[in-house]
C-alpha cells in the first residue's frame, strides 16, 4: 500500500510539471503566432496602402483595417472567399503605381539620396527589387518564402513583396492559427525619426525607437483591463511619413492560462498515469509481500526453510540475496555449533585427563597421610610418584592450551626472537626436580653463543618440554636424558633429546607423528602415553617450519631431533 | 649468600611457600602482597625481585615498567598465564626471566641463583681456578695442586675449551669441530682418546666429567 501510494504520488509529481510546461509552451507559441500574424498582416497592408498612407499620414487608416484586417491575416481563410476580391484587387493594384512613387517619395526625405538614386532609378518597375537590394538577406530567403506565401495570396507580385520585407517570414501557419477571433487593429504611421503626423499616435519610448531601428518591436501591456499587443515595424522602404508603422491590437480574450480547457485534459492524463502505475504495481507488491513472508518463515525455521526465488527481475535478485545470506548464516551457525561441540569435547577430555592423575595423586597423598598417622616412614618413591603425577597434570594442562592454540591456526602462533639456550635451561629446570626424584640424570649441552630462532616461545618451550618430560617420565631408574643444542655453519640448529629409555617401536613412531592424529587417540596415556606430547611437538615444529624426527638413540632409547633455521644476528636479542 | 630478595605475590599460601623456600635456600626474603607503583627510593635494597603479574593494586607489568626507570635490579616474573605475548612484553619491558605456574620450588631457587650468579660468570678471565686445577689461558700453563702439567697442544685446547665454560657441558661435536685439527682425522673417537689422556695427566684431580649424551664438563672434582 505504501509502495503504491508513493509511486502514485511520484507519477503525479512527474506528470504535473510536464503539463505545466506544455501549457506554458502552448501559451508562448500562441503569443508568438499572434505577434507574427499582426506583423505580417500589417506589413502586407501597409505595403499595399503605402501611397495612401504617405498621402495623408495624419488621418491614414488602412482601408481594410475595419473589414479587411482579418482576411489577409489568415491568408488561407481569406483566400477561399474570393468575394472579397477587392482585397485581392487592392493587393494587385497598388504595386505598379506604388513602386515608382514610393521611390520618388521616399527619396526626398531620406538624407541618403545617392543610395536611393542608384537603386531607385534604373529598375523602375522593379522598385521593390531595389529594396531587395538593400536587404539581400531577404532576397535569399525569397524563393522559399515566396513559394509559401504565394499560395496564400492570389497576386503573384504582392506576396513576394511583403514576404521579402519580412526578414523572418517563416511561419506560414502563424496566420492560420493566430487570428481565429477577429480583433480590431489600429495602425499609426511614423516617419524615420519616429514622429507621427497622426495626432492619435502614441508617443514612443526611446527604448522602442532604438529597438525599432534594428527590427520589429513587440510589446504587450494592459490598458483598461484589456490586454494589448503592439508591434512596431520598419517598412521595407526608407523615409517618408510611413517609415515605421505601429500596429496595436487588442488581444483576444485569451483561452490563455491553463485554467479552463487543460484542466480536464491533464486531470484525465494524470489519473490515467496514476491508475496505470497503481495497477501495474499490483503484482510487484504482491511478490514483495510473498518474499517478505518467505523470509520471515525462513527466519522462524532457524533458516532451515529456503526462500523461493521466482522470476528473473530485481525481486528475484533480492530473493537470491536472501538465499545467499541464509546460506551464510547457516554456514556460520554450523561453524559455531562445531566450535561449541569442539569446546565441549575439549572440556570433557581435559576434565577426564586431569581427573585421572589427580585421583592418583590423591591416592598417594592419602597413603602418605595414613603412614604418617601410623608413625611409619613415608617411602621416597611414593613421594616421587605423587610429584610425578602433579607434574604430569601441569604439563597436560599446558599441552591442552597449546593444542587449542595450534588448532586455532596461524594467527595464534606468535613470532618473536627466541633464545633456545634459555629454552633448554628452563625446560631442564622444570623437569629436574622430577628427574632427581626418579634418579634420572638430566643433562644439557648448549653452545656458548645463544642460538636464536624466530617463533612462539611458549609453544617451543612446550614442545621441547614434552619430549624431555616423556624421557623423564618413561625413563628407567638410573637412566639418562640429555638435551643437546647445536648450530651448524649453514645457519641451522639441531636440538636433540636423547634417552636410554625403552624407546618407541618404529611403526609406533610413524603413527605418533602421523598427521591428523588428534583428540582422544592421541591423548591416551597407555601404553606409552606419549601421544599428546609428541603430537604437539610435531605440530609446533610444523608451525615453525621445522623438521621433527624420531629415531632410536645410540644408547638404545629414543632420539628426538628438532631442526630448523637459526635467526640471523640482525634481529635484536630477546632472551625468551 | 644471604642476598635479599623482594617477592611480590598476592596469593597468601603460595607467597608463604616461596618465602619459606627462599629462606631455606639461604636468602633473605621481603614479601609484598600487592602491587605498588614504585618511585625511586621506594625499592628496598634487594638483589633480585620476584614479581607476580596478576596483582591487586598495580599490575605487575606496570610495576616492572616503573621499576626500570630507576633500577637495573634483576626481575624474575611469575605468571599463571602461559601466554607468549605476556612473556615477550615482560622481556621487552626489561624482565630478566620468567617462570610459569605451576613450578617446583627447586626450579624457582635454581632460577634465582642463576640470575644472581650470571654477571660474575660473564667476565672473561685470564686464569681459571677450579678446585685443585689452575688454568692460565695466556701462558698456556696448567697446574694441578700447584704442580705443572705438561699437555699437548690438542689436550690443552680441549681443557681450555672446557675451562672457558666451567660447570657447563660442552658437546663433543663442538669440541671436535673447534679443537681438533681439521687437517687430521677428527672424530669423536679421537676426541675421546685425547680426553682420556688428558684425564690421566690431570689425575689425581677428577675434573673432566663425562656428561651422558652430551660431552664433557669441567668440574671442581671434589663432588660439588
Amino acid at each position: 500500500m505504501k509502495l503504491r501510494l508513493r509511486l502514485a504520488l511520484t507519477a503525479m509529481a512527474a506528470v504535473l510539471p510536464v503539463v505545466v510546461a506544455m501549457a506554458y509552451f502552448q501559451q508562448s507559441l500562441r503569443e508568438r503566432s499572434q505577434e507574427e500574424v499582426l506583423e505580417a498582416a500589417t506589413l502586407a497592408r501597409v505595403q499595399v496602402e503605402r501611397s495612401r498612407c504617405e498621402a495623408s499620414p495624419e488621418t491614414w487608416r488602412p482601408r481594410p483595417s475595419e473589414r479587411g484586417a482579418p482576411p489577409p491575416r489568415r491568408g488561407e481563410d481569406g483566400r477561399p472567399p474570393p468575394p472579397r476580391a477587392p482585397g485581392g484587387d487592392d493587393d494587385g493594384r497598388p504595386p505598379p503605381p506604388r513602386s515608382p512613387r514610393g521611390d520618388d517619395d521616399g527619396r526626398p526625405p531620406a538624407p541618403r539620396s545617392s543610395d536611393e538614386g542608384a537603386e531607385g532609378r534604373p529598375p523602375r518597375q522593379g522598385g521593390p527589387r531595389g529594396d531587395d537590394g538593400a536587404r539581400p538577406r531577404a532576397f535569399m530567403d525569397g524563393p522559399d518564402a515566396r513559394g509559401r506565401a504565394g499560395s496564400s495570396t492570389p497576386s503573384g507580385l504582392g506576396p513576394s513583396f511583403f514576404e521579402d520585407g519580412r526578414p523572418s517570414p517563416g511561419e506560414g501557419d502563424g496566420p492560420g492559427n493566430g487570428g481565429r477571433v477577429p480583433a480590431r487593429v489600429e495602425h499609426f504611421p511614423y516617419d524615420a525619426r519616429f514622429v507621427s503626423l497622426n495626432p492619435r499616435a502614441p508617443a514612443l519610448s526611446e527604448e522602442m525607437k532604438a529597438a525599432a531601428l534594428d527590427g520589429t518591436v513587440v510589446r504587450r501591456f494592459e490598458q483598461d483591463g484589456r490586454r494589448m499587443l503592439e508591434v512596431l515595424l520598419r517598412m521595407p522602404w526608407e523615409g517618408g511619413p510611413c517609415a515605421f508603422i505601429l500596429a496595436r491590437r487588442e488581444e483576444p480574450p485569451s483561452p490563455s492560462l491553463l485554467s479552463l480547457p487543460p484542466l480536464k485534459d491533464w486531470s484525465l492524463l494524470v489519473s490515467t498515469v496514476v491508475a496505470s502505475v497503481v495497477l501495474a504495481l499490483g503484482p510487484v507488491v504482491r511478490r514483495i509481500r510473498m518474499l517478505t513472508e518467505d523470509v520471515r518463515a525462513s527466519a522462524r525455521s532457524g533458516y532451515e526453510q529456503p526462500v523461493a526465488v521466482r522470476g528473473r527481475d530485481e525481486i528475484a535478485d533480492l530473493a537470491r540475496a536472501f538465499q545467499e545470506a541464509r546460506a551464510e548464516i547457516q554456514a556460520r551457525m554450523a561453524h559455531q555449533e562445531a566450535r561449541e561441540q569442539g569446546l565441549r569435547d575439549f572440556l570433557a577430555n581435559t576434565t577426564h585427563d586431569v581427573m585421572t592423575p589427580l585421583t592418583v595423586l590423591q591416592g598417594h597423598l592419602s597413603a602418605m597421610q595414613q603412614r604418617v598417622g601410623r608413625g611409619e616412614r613415608v617411602a621416597a618413591s611414593e613421594v616421587a610418584s605423587a610429584m610425578s603425577e602433579a607434574h604430569y597434570m601441569a604439563s597436560l594442562v599446558h599441552n591442552l592450551a597449546a593444542a587449542t592454540r595450534l588448532e586455532a591456526g596461524a594467527p595464534h602462533v606468535q613470532r618473536s626472537p627466541v633464545d633456545l639456550n634459555d629454552v633448554v635451561g628452563r625446560v631442564l629446570g622444570r623437569h629436574q626436580p622430577i628427574a632427581r626424584q626418579q634418579r634420572i640424570s638430566l643433562e644439557s649441552g648448549v653452545p656458548a653463543v645463544p642460538v636464536r630462532v624466530l617463533g612462539d616461545v611458549t609453544l617451543i618451550e612446550q614442545a621441547v618440554s614434552n619430549v624431555v618430560g616423556n624421557g623423564v617420565r618413561y625413563g628407567r631408574e638410573e637412566g639418562h636424558v640429555a638435551v643437546v643444542l647445536e648450530s651448524t655453519r649453514e645457519g641451522r640448529f639441531h636440538l636433540r633429546v636423547i634417552d636410554d629409555g625403552p624407546g618407541i617401536p618404529e611403526d609406533e613412531r610413524t603413527r605418533l607423528l602421523a598427521r591428523g592424529m588428534r583428540g582422544n587417540a592421541a591423548r591416551t596415556r597407555a601404553p606409552e602415553g606419549q601421544g599428546l606430547g609428541l603430537h604437539i611437538a610435531h605440530d609446533v615444529a610444523q608451525a615453525h617450519g621445522w623438521a621433527l624426527t624420531l629415531s632410536p638413540s645410540e644408547y638404545g632409547g629414543l632420539e628426538v631431533c628438532f631442526s630448523g633455521e637459526v635467526l640471523s644476528d640482525a634481529v635484536p636479542v630477546s632472551r625468551a | 649468600m644471604g642476598e635479599r630478595i623482594l617477592l611480590v605475590e598476592d596469593d597468601a599460601r603460595l607467597g608463604a611457600q616461596i618465602v619459606e623456600h627462599l629462606k631455606g635456600a639461604g636468602f633473605e626474603a621481603e614479601w609484598w602482597t600487592e602491587g605498588r607503583m614504585l618511585l625511586p627510593g621506594e625499592l628496598p635494597d634487594v638483589g633480585l625481585v620476584v614479581l607476580d603479574l596478576m596483582l591487586p593494586g598495580t599490575y605487575g607489568l606496570d610495576m616492572l615498567k616503573a621499576l626500570r626507570f630507576f633500577s637495573e635490579v634483576p626481575v624474575l616474573i611469575l605468571s599463571a598465564r602461559n601466554d607468549t605475548l605476556d612473556k615477550v612484553r615482560a622481556l621487552k619491558l626489561g624482565a630478566d626471566d620468567y617462570l610459569t605456574k605451576p613450578f617446583w620450588p627447586e626450579e624457582l631457587i635454581e632460577r634465582v641463583r642463576a640470575r644472581l650468579r650470571r654477571p660474575v660468570l660473564q667476565r672473561p678471565e685470564a686464569v681459571l681456578e677450579l678446585g685443585p686445577l689452575r688454568v692460565d689461558f695466556q701462558g698456556r700453563e696448567v697446574r694441578v695442586e700447584g704442580r705443572v702439567v705438561e699437555l699437548t697442544r690438542v689436550e690443552f685446547e680441549v681443557l681450555a675449551a672446557l675451562a672457558r665454560r666451567p660447570r657447563e657441558a660442552v658437546t663433543r661435536q663442538w669440541l671436535v669441530e673447534h679443537v681438533l685439527d681439521p687437517e687430521r682425522e677428527g672424530t669423536e673417537r679421537t676426541l675421546d682418546v685425547h680426553v682420556s689422556r688428558l684425564r690421566r695427566k690431570l689425575s689425581p684431580a677428577q675434573c673432566v666429567e663425562t656428561v651422558w649424551g652430551v660431552g664433557y664438563r669441567l668440574v671442581a672434582g671434589d663432588g660439588s
